[in-house]
């Protein structure tokens, strides 16, 4: 790990320091709860009937034989939601909480039994009778978008609750929403261009794979419903559950324990409604825990398609790009239009057009609902984009670095319009994963190097509260929605508190989500933590010394310009007063305790929340490969990245996030793949015939320089990070591979794929000699 | 994908198992280390109402050497045999074959007999011991038979067993000096897409034997006769000699196409690992080593 600049000295108590993980001895231990270790009193067991078919009518469901098996409390099928509005979708409001008359994908729920025990659930499950009409499928993006496709959804598109696309188009076909931005005259800039390089690309499914499959407890007790889930988003969760079972905000309680990973598989509403259905129907807590096959089906990566051609000068001066995209969400839009929006935004790159024009598509198909995945939307197209560039790079005989270093646009400049212009410094970041992978070095035969850069549209909808209680012993609580998913978050909001303080972080406990209790935050995603609820968290911190202060000023009889804070005392005149005894002394007994509020809002004194995106990710990498051209196999020798942060709270828990996001844009990149068949059945749903990557597939080296700029909108400079990499590093692979003489138009770059383009290309290049 | 219920056994003799077997007949299995077959289970692949567990048949774990030959017991887990000293000493190739197959938690419970007997396509032992021309040792308890793992299996989960029948164990002869032994396989799942097992020997620098199997890529592992090419030839003659026995392979050979790939790649595939475990195998006779990789 490189850092570019020390945190300033003698400044830092908390901030900048690689503390220990407050969650990794427990999560070390066992003690750490996730939701699959709760159980609240009377707890039913839930088994879930999924379809066989990915589109078919429901025309009977027989529930009678399991209704009468001992042990089982409650069958639910879509005749049990006539009563209420059933139909979610925090985008689009398109999924019923279970199949109503009608099945879109195979394995859409059609039933849930609830029991004793799990074993009962189970085998009562296997004795409801379903009779299903089969209906047409159109289980591609080619067959959705084909003229005659069969329709996935017929109804017009129902907005979302938390959509945040604006007007919404109509649906059209299968294509359920549209997103596009244009500049410049990019015909003309086409028709003059010295050099136009164009393609058709394809990008595949993939599963986000935490460990932790989707778990949902849930108890609707009538007036109020308790969600334990393991949710990304508990805010938004209740929101639709208040929506859905028609009660108030304050009346859904959703709580969140550990999350055993999330990738954005956990983002916004997945298992909540169908768990709250089911125990609405059994008066009892019930639990549903996915299996992986069905966490599978739940969620996953949008597969994708893409056409791109871009122009540029024979100096090498990038003119033009056309991007034109359809990205597969699924039968149910889930985050499909957010995904969609972003991918197109992502799409032009970070440089200087005269003339760009971004049309991208979301596409119904009868298969799992699409969501969010670590970095999505530049995940996607970089690739695409950073290869056209190596393209007109080798074309017009620039190096690779060369090109971008004069490309780039410079900080402010407009990536679209009426977006947050460039917030970083673009070319110091490829620089920095350039020399990590020693760029212009000499290498042997079938070696090769590359290197990619992008921007990724982060932190989401800027609004987080955060309350930090400092307690009568000195003790802080940090109260705060963003969930633990492994990121750490928990331990940055710590350190943010504790810096603003001036106390050891460990004296600084920050507490799960309970949304009866923690104030409002948006969401986990979107690499919003640390700079939108850190923010929170920072304004709060700084409330509670505000009192603190104010009670030293009285205490002492000093003017608060004479007042420092350090090691938990605030100090005058060289008399120290501790936390304790101010709080003490301000109640008058042991008791009391201070209480500081944080918000953060889109408008108002948060200035730097005012334009969207909050900040752009850097998503930048560099890779070098090694090519096996007699097998077709890629190995990824050693890669870089660049963790544009800001201001690192905690540089460890930085370079922790690059190196997963490494290991999941290696997978993306290499291996992981989900192959439906033309009737919709997804076909590799175990880890035999999924492949992740495994430590075997580490590079030699991983390298994570950490830049800090202080030049995010977040806690101390800070802004996101963790998500990038995993943009960057697949189309550094694809560079990389092309350096190494194979150019390669689709991902996953399995052994065969690439050994196919390599006998296309032979056969090219002979036939090109005749 | 939930594992059904059913009933276990657990007899302690073969014999015990064997009439257990007859008794329950179709809806009754045999299961060892149940790697695969409670895989299969749970993905309903195989349904048995009765499992006939032979973790307690204490005859099924020896192992054991006798003059040149090394005799396995059917229930000797993978991870037991890659660790033991003896065939670390004795037969350094099997050792390093059997620790790259799946992963340290299969190689503890699996075993070498379960493996032959779930009679997986794809399967590193069984194409080892296959080009070892490997015995694999048939029993009921009262009678037994003898047939060459090469045989064993007939098809993707068929073998050679009659009902009641059960692999003992296997016998393979160990390399002696001037034998080289190389296992190379590429895969791109969980199991292996291609592995090529060669067994060669080397006298006063010329090939005195020569034999070669393919596996993972049909429905059973193939021993190829191609081999036979490089009988007497010296290492002058290597070069272009293991050149056309690798094309001659895979020409031989007729691949299945799957998810792994298509009949053209792995064609090509087996032509380049033949070529480099040959290679790989003639190098450590003419050295005198036991040794051989994996990767290929």
């Amino acid at each position: 790990m490189t850092r570019l600049s020390d945190p300033p000295v003698g400044t830092a108590t908390a901030v900048g320091l690689s503390v220990e993980r407050v969650d990794a001895r427990d999560k070390l231990a066992g003690k750490a709860e996730f939701t699959v270790d709760l159980h609240p009193p009377f707890m039913l067991y839930g088994s879930v009937l999924r379809s066989p078919y990915a589109h078919a009518v429901i025309e009977g469901i027989d529930t009678s034989a399991a209704e009468a098996t001992d042990g089982v409390v409650a069958v639910l099928t879509g005749d049990d939601l006539a009563d209420i509005d059933p139909y979610y979708g925090h985008a689009l409001r398109d999924r019923p909480v279970v199949a109503i008359g009608k099945v879109r994908f195979a394995g859409e729920p059609v039933a849930v039994v609830a029991a004793v025990t799990q074993s009962v659930a189970d085998a009562a499950l296997a004795s409801i009778e379903v009779t299903y009409g089969t209906l047409e499928v159109a289980a591609s993006l080619d067959a959705a978008l084909a003229p005659d496709a069969p329709l996935v959804h017929e109804g017009a598109v129902r907005p979302g609750l938390a959509h945040g696309l604006g007007a919404l188009p109509e649906r059209e076909g299968n294509i359920c929403y549209r997103y596009g931005f244009a500049r410049g005259d990019t015909e003309s800039v086409f028709e003059s261009a010295p050099v136009v390089v164009e393609g058709d690309y394809l990008f595949p499914a993939v599963y986000q794979y935490s460990m932790e499959t989707h778990t949902t407890i849930a108890h609707h007790k009538g007036d109020d419903i308790v969600v334990w889930s393991s949710c990304q988003h508990p805010f938004l969760v209740r929101q639709e559950i208040s929506e859905l079972f028609g009660l108030p905000l304050d009346r859904v309680e959703v709580i969140v324990p550990f999350l055993g990973g999330g990738f954005g598989s956990k983002s916004y509403t997945k298992m909540e409604p169908l768990t709250v259905a089911i125990s609405r129907k059994a008066g009892r807590p019930v639990r549903i825990l996915n299996r992986v096959d069905e966490s599978m089906v739940t969620t996953r990566r949008h597969n994708m398609k893409c056409r791109m051609r871009t122009a540029a000068g024979a100096d090498g001066e990038l003119l033009g790009r056309e991007v034109e995209l359809w990205l597969d969400t699924g039968a149910y839009a889930d985050n499909g239009p957010r995904v969609t929006a972003t991918a197109g935004d992502a799409a032009p790159g970070p440089y200087g057009w005269k003339a760009m024009d971004v049309r991208a598509h979301c596409v119904y198909t009868n298969t799992g609902p699409s969501g969010s995945y670590r970095a999505f939307g530049s995940t996607h197209v970089q690739w695409i984009g950073e290869s056209q560039v190596d393209e007109v790079a080798r074309r017009v005989g620039m190096d690779r670095l060369e090109i971008r270093r004069r490309n780039l646009l410079p900080r402010g400049g407009e990536v679209r319009p009426g977006a947050k212009g460039v917030d970083a410094d673009l070319v110091g970041d490829i620089e920095a994963v350039a020399a990590a992978i020693d760029w212009g070095a000499e290498r042997p035969p079938n070696r090769g190097v590359g290197i990619s850069i992008g921007l990724l549209a982060a932190g989401a909808h800027p609004v987080s509260m955060a309350t930090v209680r400092l307690g009568p012993d000195g003790g802080v609580t940090v109260l705060v929605g963003t969930t633990e998913l492994g990121q750490g978050s928990r331990t940055a909001m710590g350190q943010i508190a504790a810096e603003v303080l001036k106390i050891d972080s460990s004296r600084v406990r920050t507490m799960g989500t309970d949304t009866a209790y923690t104030p409002y935050d948006r969401s986990t995603g979107a690499s919003r933590s640390t700079t939108v609820a850190g923010k929170a968290v920072e304004e709060a911190a700084l409330s509670v010394l505000d009192a603190l202060l104010e009670t030293a000023e009285e205490i002492l009889g000093v003017d608060r310009a004479e007042l420092t804070v350090a090691g938990g005392a605030v100090e005058a005149g060289g008399q120290a007063i501790a936390y304790q005894e101010l709080v003490q002394r301000r109640f008058g007994l042991a008791g009391g305790e201070l209480v500081g509020h944080g918000r953060v809002q889109p408008r108002g004194k948060s200035g730097g929340f005012a334009d969207g995106p909050v900040f752009w990710e850097i998503c930048a990498a560099g890779a070098e490969v090694e090519l096996d051209p007699e097998t077709g196999i890629v190995t990824v020798l050693r890669t870089s990245s660049v963790a544009d942060v800001g201001r690192a709270i905690n540089p460890q828990l930085v370079e922790s996030q690059d190196e997963g996001g490494t290991l999941q844009g290696l997978g993306n990149a290499l291996f992981e793949e989900m192959r439906f068949d033309a009737s919709g059945t997804l076909l590799n749903d175990t880890l035999l015939d999924y492949r992740i990557p495994s430590f075997e597939d580490l590079p030699a080296a991983m390298s994570c320089t950490i830049v800090e700029n202080a030049d995010g909108p977040g806690p101390f400079g800070a802004k996101g990070c963790g998500e990038g990499v995993l943009a960057g590093l697949p189309a550094a692979i694809v560079n990389a591979l092309a350096d190494a003489g194979v150019a390669m138009r689709e991902l996953p770059l399995t052994p065969e794929r690439v050994w196919n383009q390599i006998r296309k290309q032979r056969i090219d290049g002979a036939s090109s000699k005749d | 994908m939930k594992l059904p219920p059913f009933e276990v056994h657990r007899p302690t003799s073969v014999e015990d198992a064997s009439r257990l077997l007859t008794e329950l007949g179709d809806d009754a299995v045999a299961m060892s280390g149940g790697t695969e077959l409670l895989l299969a289970m749970k993905l309903g692949l195989a349904s048995y109402g009765h499992v006939v567990d032979l973790k307690r048949v204490g005859a099924l774990r020896s192992l054991e050497v006798s003059g040149d030959v090394l005799s396995v017991g059917g229930g000797v887990t993978h991870r037991e045999l890659e660790t033991s000293p003896l065939v670390r000493s004795l037969f350094p190739a099997l050792s390093s074959m059997l620790a790259d197959v799946a992963n340290l938690r299969v190689r503890s419970v699996g075993t070498l007999g379960g493996n032959l007997c779930f009679a997986d396509p794809h399967s590193d032992p069984a194409t080892f011991l296959a080009a070892m021309g490997a015995v694999a040792v048939l029993g009921s308890g009262a009678s037994s038979r003898r047939v060459p793992v090469e045989g064993f299996s007939v098809g993707p989960y068929e073998t050679v067993l009659a009902p009641g029948e059960l692999l003992t164990g296997v016998e393979l002869r160990l390399p002696g000096p001037g034998t080289g032994v190389s296992h190379v396989r590429m895969k791109t799942h969980e199991r292996p897409t291609v592995t090529v097992t060669s067994r060669v020997e080397v006298a006063g620098g010329v090939v005195t034997s020569a034999r070669l199997a393919v596996g993972s890529v049909c429905s059973v592992p193939v021993v190829t006769d191609t081999a036979s090419s490089l009988l007497g030839s010296a290492r002058e003659d290597w070069e272009e000699r293991v050149a056309r026995c690798s094309a001659a392979t895979a020409e031989a050979v007729e691949p299945v196409a799957d998810a792994d790939g298509a009949v053209g790649y792995k064609s090509a595939l087996v032509e380049v690992l033949a070529r480099r475990g040959l290679h790989r195998a003639l190098e450590l006779a003419a050295g005198s080593a036991g040794a051989g990789g994996v990767a290929p």
